[in-house]
């Protein structure tokens, strides 16, 4: 019973850019910064990403005064198709699950399947369960 | 301590316990009954059955001599819930990021 029970969380999306525009943004530290781990009432104050296999990424998000850091390793790279990479919330927990991103071209854009796998609970219960505010806070920022 | 989230996911596992927890959204069952189905023993089934009730997922009346069993949907809600949680996590990210793409093509398109 004491082994930890993870779950694998998927969800799709349809894109209207090409695979290549949507699989760059995901490396490209001036928009990671603001779609990845950017959360409602933080900021993110510092987006480091060695896009490379084996490379490691540092996303810094404030919340609150406190920093909090995001940190993860590639472990695959296939432009335009495939990422992979796995990351941790070394504040919260040193349990580390994985994340691929999947991208395949349908008619004048692509659709991207994101599967985060290892996904603790105990953890997650720890982690904002704000996703409402997440919601809000996007409205505001683009409109 | 156990979280009731780790119980629920630990107890839905297990193919025999969902099995067990199908039957029981049908109506109330005898042990008996939830074991019919099963090539496993009657013993086993009852330590399934264990498991279900330490995670609150199925509960347990006396009638007579008789125990029957029903289903407690909370948790499995709960489960549900927390599931759906994660993934508007992920679905607000993916709403960010569509935004930025297409704020692009409207500050890249020609001006006519």
């Amino acid at each position: 019973m004491n082994s930890p029970k993870t779950v694998t969380i998927k969800v799709s999306r349809r894109f209207r850019a090409s695979p290549e525009r949507v699989f760059d943004a995901w490396l490209d530290p001036a928009k990671a910064r603001l779609f990845l781990f950017a959360m409602p009432t933080g900021q993110v104050v510092r987006a480091d990403i060695d896009a490379r296999v084996g490379g490691r990424f540092l996303i810094v998000d404030r919340r609150d005064g406190e920093d909090v850091d995001h940190e993860g390793e590639y472990l695959e790279i296939d432009r335009p198709r495939h990422i992979r990479f796995k990351f941790w919330v070394p504040k919260y927990s040193k349990h580390f699950s994985r994340v691929s991103i999947d991208i395949i071209a349908v008619d004048g854009g692509c659709e991207l399947t994101l599967t985060h796998e290892d996904v603790l609970p105990d953890y997650a219960e720890k982690t904002p369960k704000g996703w409402n505010m997440i919601l809000d806070e996007l409205a505001k920022l683009f409109t | 301590m156990t979280k009731p989230l780790d119980l629920t996911l630990a107890a839905l596992a297990d193919p025999t316990r969902r099995a067990i927890l199908q039957r029981l959204s049908h109506g109330e069952a005898r042990v008996t009954e939830l074991a019919a189905p099963f090539s496993i023993s009657l013993n086993s089934v009852s330590k399934h059955i264990r498991i279900l009730e330490r995670a609150r997922l199925v509960r347990r009346r006396r009638a007579g001599r008789e125990h029957l069993l029903s289903l407690e949907q909370k948790p499995l809600d709960e489960a549900a819930a927390w599931m759906a949680g994660q993934r508007n996590i992920w679905n607000a990210r993916l709403d960010v990021l569509e935004a930025l793409l297409e704020a692009e093509d409207v500050a890249t398109q020609p001006k006519t």
